[in-house]
């Protein structure tokens, strides 16, 4: 009937040992500890220290010896900042103007008010958009909900996009050099994100794409030890632009660049 | 005696086809429709027009707000279509099945089990919406969270907003006939009103690619009408009389901004997130006077914020640790 072969045996033995294999290439087998990220920012050497919000971050296996090809990778890349994409693209003044008043990086960043449609503080791909959209769906109040699906790709989601093909090139880097999958978080209001189910070992915390910060790019690539006891979150993981004394890391600032 | 046997076999081979294919092929029960049929595999538009003809009517926004035409079923099932007097497959849209009457079920059809599971990367739609620079100002930083009050951010309640009140109790009724307030839960949405208005046509995946969200289940399955909820006292809109949940959804649900798909997600929230406040000296000893009770009780039942089907059980590791206590079960208790 159900005869047992030897093939059977070993693909049983197989099965069975294959999580302490996967569990011995990636390093850390418990996965239990918990890193309670922190980044603050300071806006000068006497501000008090402020949690940099809705920013994200990775956390790569492997100290920053292990990921020094990966490192130089993210400090050689060029970066284009949100206003010159958004004028090499040919965005109008007042389009640029409506990202900037909002700090937003892409249209979807706060919903689009009828003032900005028409009027003096009208945005004009805002108002091709709303008359296509209105043309399209036959009544005002869908047409201004759904204007961004009017706006061309390139002023829609064009900025995220080319954020994104960097982001992704990295991150195949950070994975192939590290050998493991890369967590990812976003800090909340406070700048406070938590990376969850780690194993106990050397991490490096990093944004890979620089954050625009006023008038500069920060870079975080931080080296983190991650111990058995790590569990209660009590202790953060304080990173900022600034040394201060709590402060486990600093960023690497440069000055915004040029646009092309 | 091959010309004996032949018979014998053409009959026996009958036999087969009778008792084992006729599940498969003659009793179908056309009542029924399934999405996993292979027949029915073929790309979502060759049924479903998006948006359908009679959306102005029912819909604030273009949407597939109706079943698909005959031609859609009657394509391959027209002798079904014309099987006596009430033929059972119009049963599947119509309420009444009858050639005079062209009645049908609210699309789509009430208290039918779901077919589709929902593919949605809360990660990448939270980069999305959540892209911010810092605002340069005489070289100062300025952080986003400080912009002018009056401008609309899109956040997570632009999906989540407060959920309307439950008029139903789940099956099996409400755990010690506790009702949660309308302040309890937040709202998932339920149509397309909050993806077509940036996925109509150019962002992929578009309204047209259904399969670009939809995900055919394994099994056919009935949604819940209320979320499983560990700490069913616990209210979104809550925090007593001055309101004080006020904390950002990602700053509780930890692990939300890095999931990619709805399949195994879960709330993933942190007893920090509640012991910050409720366990804090000098503030609130919530944590600290259950564990003292279950302490001197092990039936006390923990009621704070559980309802008794959860407050009975041992108090989980993490509640102890965050209390600085060393972990215990009800059964070392007096």
């Amino acid at each position: 009937m159900n005869r047992i072969t030897p093939l059977s045996i070993f693909l049983l033995a197989l099965a069975a040992a294959l999580p302490f294999a996967i569990g011995h290439s990636q390093g850390p087998t418990q996965q239990v500890a918990v890193l309670r990220l922190k980044v603050k920012l300071k806006a000068n050497d006497s501000a008090t220290l402020k949690g940099l919000p809705r920013k994200r971050f990775f956390l790569i296996n492997g100290s920053l010896e292990q990921n020094r090809t990966l490192i130089e990778a993210i400090e050689r890349q060029p970066l284009t900042t949100r206003d010159c994409y958004y004028q090499r693209n040919g965005a109008s003044p007042a389009l640029i103007g409506w990202l900037k008043d909002g700090d937003c990086e892409s249209i979807y960043c706060r919903a689009v008010e009828q003032e900005f449609v028409s009027g003096p503080k009208a945005v004009p791909e805002f108002a091709t958009a709303f008359g296509a959209s209105e043309k399209e769906f036959g009544n005002a109040a869908t047409a201004l909900k759904w204007l961004t699906t009017n706006v061309p790709p390139n002023l829609r989601d064009g900025f995220y996009r080319e954020r994104k093909s960097v982001l992704d090139a990295l991150l195949k880097q950070a994975q192939t050099s590290s050998g493991a999958p890369i967590q990812s978080v976003m800090t909340d209001r406070n700048g406070t994100a938590f990376f969850t189910g780690l194993g106990v070992g050397t991490y490096v915390v990093s944004n890979l794409v620089p954050a625009e910060l006023g008038q500069t790019l920060a870079t975080w690539n931080c080296e983190v030890q991650i111990k058995p006891d790590d569990l209660a979150t009590e202790k953060p993981f304080l990173i900022s632009n600034r040394k201060d004394k709590p402060v486990k890391c600093v960023a690497v600032e440069k000055p915004l660049p040029t646009c092309q | 005696m091959t010309l004996v046997l032949l018979p014998v076999k053409s009959i026996l081979l009958s036999v087969f086809i009778c008792v084992c294919l006729w599940p498969v092929y003659g009793a179908l029960d056309y009542t029924k429709f399934s999405h996993s049929t292979p027949k029915h595999k073929s790309a979502c538009n060759t049924c479903h027009k998006i948006p359908t003809n009679n959306w102005t009517k029912v819909s604030a926004f273009p949407d597939v707000t109706d079943f698909p035409d005959h031609d859609a079923c009657a394509s391959c099932h027209r002798p079904q279509f014309f099987k006596g007097a009430r033929p059972p497959i119009c049963s599947v849209c119509h309420s009444k099945t009858s050639p005079k009457d062209d009645a049908r079920y609210e699309f789509r059809k009430p208290a039918s089990t779901e077919q589709f599971t929902i593919e949605f990367p809360h990660d990448r739609h939270q980069d999305v919406i959540a892209l911010k620079s810092l605002k340069s100002s005489s070289n100062a930083v300025l952080l986003a969270h400080a912009a002018p009050p009056q401008q609309n951010f899109n956040n997570c309640t632009i999906c989540h907003s407060q959920a309307a009140t439950f008029s139903k109790p789940p099956a099996g009724g409400w755990i010690d006939s506790y009702i949660p307030p309308d302040a309890t839960f937040k709202a998932a949405p339920v149509d397309h009103s909050s993806c077509f208005n940036c996925h109509w046509k150019s962002q992929e995946p578009v309204a047209a690619n259904c399969n670009g969200c939809h995900k055919l289940a394994t099994t056919p399955y009935l949604s819940l009408n209320i979320p499983t909820r560990i700490s069913l006292k616990f209210q979104h809109e809550g925090g007593g009389e001055k309101k004080q949940h006020v904390a950002e959804c990602t700053s509780c649900h930890i692990n939300i901004t890095k999931s990619a798909t709805l399949r195994g997600l879960k709330p993933d929230v942190p007893i920090t997130a509640c012991t910050e406040c409720h366990n804090k000296d000098g503030l609130r000893q919530d944590l600290n006077k259950e564990l003292n009770a279950l302490d001197k009780n092990r039936a006390f039942v923990c009621t704070y914020c559980h309802t008794s089907n959860v407050g009975s059980l041992d108090a989980p590791a993490s509640h102890y640790l965050i209390a600085q206590r060393p972990s215990r079960k009800r059964s070392d208790l007096k």
